[in-house]
């Protein structure tokens, strides 16, 4: 699971310009350290629900990736 | 093939922008209308390969989410969805029926957000340039007695456009509204003449706004011809000045 929300978190970096991650850190905040705003979460839940059948908002905020490896293993 | 839903593919001006897309080869047509009449019938039959209609009761909002889960999401891309489909309370506000006003809302109000939602979060999956076309109408404009609560809905549908053109313009998905005059459709036909005869005095061609014209209006708007333009109202009105 890791690696296809590695792939999803750097197409949007990618979009927006920004380096890409080697590794995925759990602690690592989308808004704080990734910088995504409410459309760049906007699209990684899309991109997310394809993959995992779950829209990780649904039941409140996220923002630690470990939130979404939780919110995701829950549901599968 | 670009993919379009067009909402209230049943109705007279529905059909209009149905056939009007299904003459551009480019385009395949999901209608999503309550009814199964005989004019999609008769669309299914000619256009076999690019026209799917799926019945559908917008006046349950709270649908959508299954309506996209178990009927859309298979289907792939969406590249264009225009908001069609209305329903007309028309009576002075003195009498307003919250029941009457409820239904309406979730007609022209709620199910467009929701499907504006579901398409446009289609759109960010695929990354498709997409178009968004809501039909507002002339009401929204100029005051017409006993259309206040129905004109409320249509100002409401063209202040959402403009946000959704604000927030999602950097995805290259545009948000437009045509305002429509009156038309000769079934949706007018509680009119008498005299009161039609009124309304078309007041527009500067004197006369009903061509349906066909709103529809190739629409297309417009769907088109690359239409690339740079967003969050605009395009008023086919025959001149309601």
């Amino acid at each position: 699971m890791t690696e296809i929300l590695l792939k999803i978190i750097n197409e949007i970096l990618d979009r927006n310009g920004k380096e890409s991650l080697q590794t995925l850190d759990v602690q690592l905040s989308l808004r704080n350290d990734l910088g995504f705003d409410s459309l760049d979460l906007a699209v990684l839940t899309v991109k997310i629900e394809d993959q995992f059948g779950i829209d990780i908002f649904q039941n409140g905020i996220v923002d630690k990736v470990y939130e979404i490896i939780n919110v995701v293993s829950r549901s599968e | 093939m670009k993919r379009v839903i067009v909402t209230g593919d049943s109705g007279g001006l529905g059909h209009k922008i149905v056939t009007n897309l299904l003459n551009h080869e480019e385009y395949s047509v999901i209608g999503v209308s309550r009814q199964e009449t005989a004019t999609i019938m008769d669309l299914r039959q000619e256009y076999k390969e690019r026209y799917q209609h799926i019945a559908f009761d917008l006046s349950r909002p709270e649908r959508i989410k299954d309506l996209f889960s178990n009927r859309i999401k298979d289907i792939g891309p969406i590249y264009g969805l225009v908001n069609n489909a209305a329903y007309a309370y028309d009576d002075i506000v003195t009498n307003a029926r919250i029941e009457s006003l409820e239904r309406m809302y979730n007609i022209n109000v709620f199910s467009p957000i929701l499907l504006t939602k579901y398409v446009i979060r289609n759109m960010l999956l695929y990354g498709t340039k997409g178009a968004i076309v809501h039909i507002s109408s002339v009401s929204a404009h100029t005051g017409y007695k006993g259309l206040s609560m129905y004109a409320s809905t249509k100002g409401a549908l063209e202040a959402f456009s403009i946000g959704v053109a604000r927030e999602w313009g950097g995805y290259g998905i545009r948000s437009n509204c045509v305002a429509p005059g009156f038309m000769e459709t079934p949706m007018s036909e509680s009119l008498t003449p005299e009161q039609k005869r009124r309304i078309y005095k007041r527009t500067s061609l004197k006369e009903e706004t061509s349906a066909d014209s709103v529809a190739k209006t629409v297309a417009f708007l769907l088109s690359e011809n239409a690339s740079s333009i967003t969050g605009t109202v395009i008023r086919v009105d025959n001149g309601t000045i």
